[in-house]
């Protein structure tokens, strides 16, 4: 895989070099960023029309919040300040999996269930990033929490090329059945769609994904890249179709833009921020144009 | 007719089903044929769309459901009552039906294999100069006849319509009374949750009404009497109905 990033960098480095590419991409810290922005980008914007769709966006709320808990105990179990990824992953998923279980079985309503957890896991993160803080440099949080550029490594990138991979497999050979059994669970029943494993496929898939861009879009930011550009495509499409490919294009501009633009201008903004405000200014712009169409 | 039993008979014995402490079905014995359309009705938290569900295997119960196939299992078509999609998503009816039907993401479009059956299905509910709309576009009725068309695709051996009529208009009733007319006479099994008694009284060949216990079941003419269904309606809805 290094071979194949190194061909990767050494190509963009010298079309920077030859002016042909902004100046920021001939430091290879940029071009690592850059390649995870084309990994998440069309991932999460692809997989957010299903999470818009299924009316899902504040369970992916909960589930960012959940990596900052898995964070802080990885960090307190002896992982890598830098890539606590063991305890990260287990933790999301299981918050994923035990919330999900929750909402089938427990018969309350869906949003006082997700905003219960996600105020417990937010609580329980927090606490014990207290604990954490003692013993490391809190800077190092700030990366995790709001998204760095300077951290991504060549493992960061393997492992987004192995999550993103799953995804779009994933994703793509099950979007019919998802969205389906989101629409009518009874209908998806009789189509062959075991709706309740799909169901915990899915959001498996979310806390994936999720865990797996926290290094670049931090984890309080993460699930806005999932839902801002779906969101902002829904304003403008008239069919799947486009849904889907104005999701993924806002996306992937917003990630880029995000990670490039303020080594650009020279501004101090954290890379998570940076690509949430451009995928609102994308939001703001296609409200504007469905408000008047609807004039 | 090309197969009269292409359906199966469909029976339940002695079904039952509590949600928690509340009995919603007690005792239930039914049977339904090939090429015959079998009604159900009864008044609304009656159970019946919880016995369609039953009879789906979507819902755990006491008592036997069999779908005793002529051959191997065939395909079941279901229509629910509606279907709740978020205003905002911009889902066009060539969409749904494509996501209902195919493995093809719908998002790609609908695949070239079945897109002159699903073509030929949506003209056939008067719906293929609609199929660039999107869903929630739809009057009820319209929405009701793309729900009936999905489950058109594969055509079913049983065919279970669980109150799809609720706001559907006269042209809309015609399209389905006469498709369900077809199906009929190639030996599908139909099951459908109605409530236009009289409806019911003109195309069932059997009716079953349901309100937590069988009240009464058998042909049409022969059992829907005033006094029957005066013991489960009220006195307004069924004058007007009969």
């Amino acid at each position: 895989m290094e071979m194949i990033y190194d061909l990767f960098r050494h190509t963009i480095q010298n079309l920077a070099q030859n002016g042909l590419l902004p100046n920021s991409l001939t430091y290879t810290f940029v071009i690592n960023a850059l390649l995870c922005a084309l990994l998440i980008g069309p991932t999460l914007g692809a997989i957010g029309t299903l999470v818009v769709a299924k009316r899902m966006a504040f369970f992916s709320s909960a589930i960012g919040n959940a990596a900052l808990t898995g964070i802080a105990i990885g960090i307190i179990l002896g992982e890598p300040v830098a890539s606590p990824y063991v305890s990260l992953f287990a933790f999301a998923i299981l918050f994923a999996i035990f919330l999900n279980f929750s909402r089938n079985r427990s018969g309350m309503s869906h949003d006082t269930l997700i905003g219960v957890f996600l105020a417990a896991s937010l609580a329980v993160g927090s606490t014990l990033m207290l604990s954490v803080t003692k013993k490391i440099n809190v800077h190092i949080l700030d990366n995790f929490l709001f998204g760095s550029i300077i951290t991504a490594s060549s493992s960061d990138i393997t492992l987004l090329v192995v999550a993103v991979g799953f995804a779009v497999f994933i994703g793509m050979k099950n979007y019919n059945r998802f969205l389906l059994s989101g629409l009518n669970p009874s209908l998806a029943a009789v189509r062959q769609v075991p709706v309740m494993k799909y169901d915990y496929i899915f959001v498996i898939l979310i806390a994936l994904i999720t865990v797996a861009s926290v290094k670049i879009v931090g984890a309080v930011l993460v699930e806005a890249l999932l839902i801002i550009p779906a969101a902002a495509a829904r304003n403008i499409s008239r069919s799947l179709k486009s849904f889907v490919i104005w999701s993924v294009l806002i996306s992937t501009v917003s990630a880029v833009t995000g990670i490039l633009l303020p080594m650009q201008l020279e501004l101090s903004v954290p890379t998570g921020g940076a690509i949430i405000i451009v995928a609102t200014l994308f939001f703001i712009a296609t409200l504007i144009i469905r408000m008047i169409r609807r004039q | 007719m090309n197969n009269p039993t292409r359906g199966p008979i469909v029976t339940c014995s002695n079904l039952s089903m509590n949600f928690g402490k509340n009995r919603v079905l007690d005792g239930i014995d039914f049977i339904a044929n090939p090429g015959e359309l079998h009604c159900i009705i009864g008044p609304n938290g009656g159970g019946k769309s919880t016995f369609i569900k039953a009879i789906l295997g979507q819902m755990h119960h006491d008592g036997k459901i069999v779908l005793d196939w002529p051959s191997a299992p065939g395909k079941i078509g279901y229509v629910p009552q509606n279907i709740e999609v978020d205003k905002t998503v911009p889902l066009t009816v060539e969409n749904f039906i494509a996501l209902c039907v195919q493995d093809q993401p719908a998002f790609f479009g609908v695949s070239k294999k079945i897109k002159t059956e699903i073509d030929r299905i949506l003209a056939r509910v008067n719906m293929q100069s609609k199929k660039k709309l999107l869903f929630s576009e739809l009057s009820g009725g319209e929405r009701q006849r793309v729900l009936f068309a999905q489950a058109l695709i594969p055509s079913p051996d049983l065919l279970i319509l669980d109150e799809p009529m609720n706001s559907i208009d006269r042209t809309g009733a015609a399209i389905f009374s006469e498709l369900i007319g077809e199906l009929k006479a190639q030996g599908v099994t139909v099951i459908w949750v109605h409530h236009d008694l009289a409806q019911v009284r003109e195309m069932a060949d059997q009716v079953t009404c349901i309100n937590r216990e069988i009240i009464f079941h058998g042909v049409p003419s022969e059992v829907m009497d005033e006094k029957h269904l005066l013991e489960i309606f009220t006195a307004q809805p069924v004058r007007e109905a009969l």
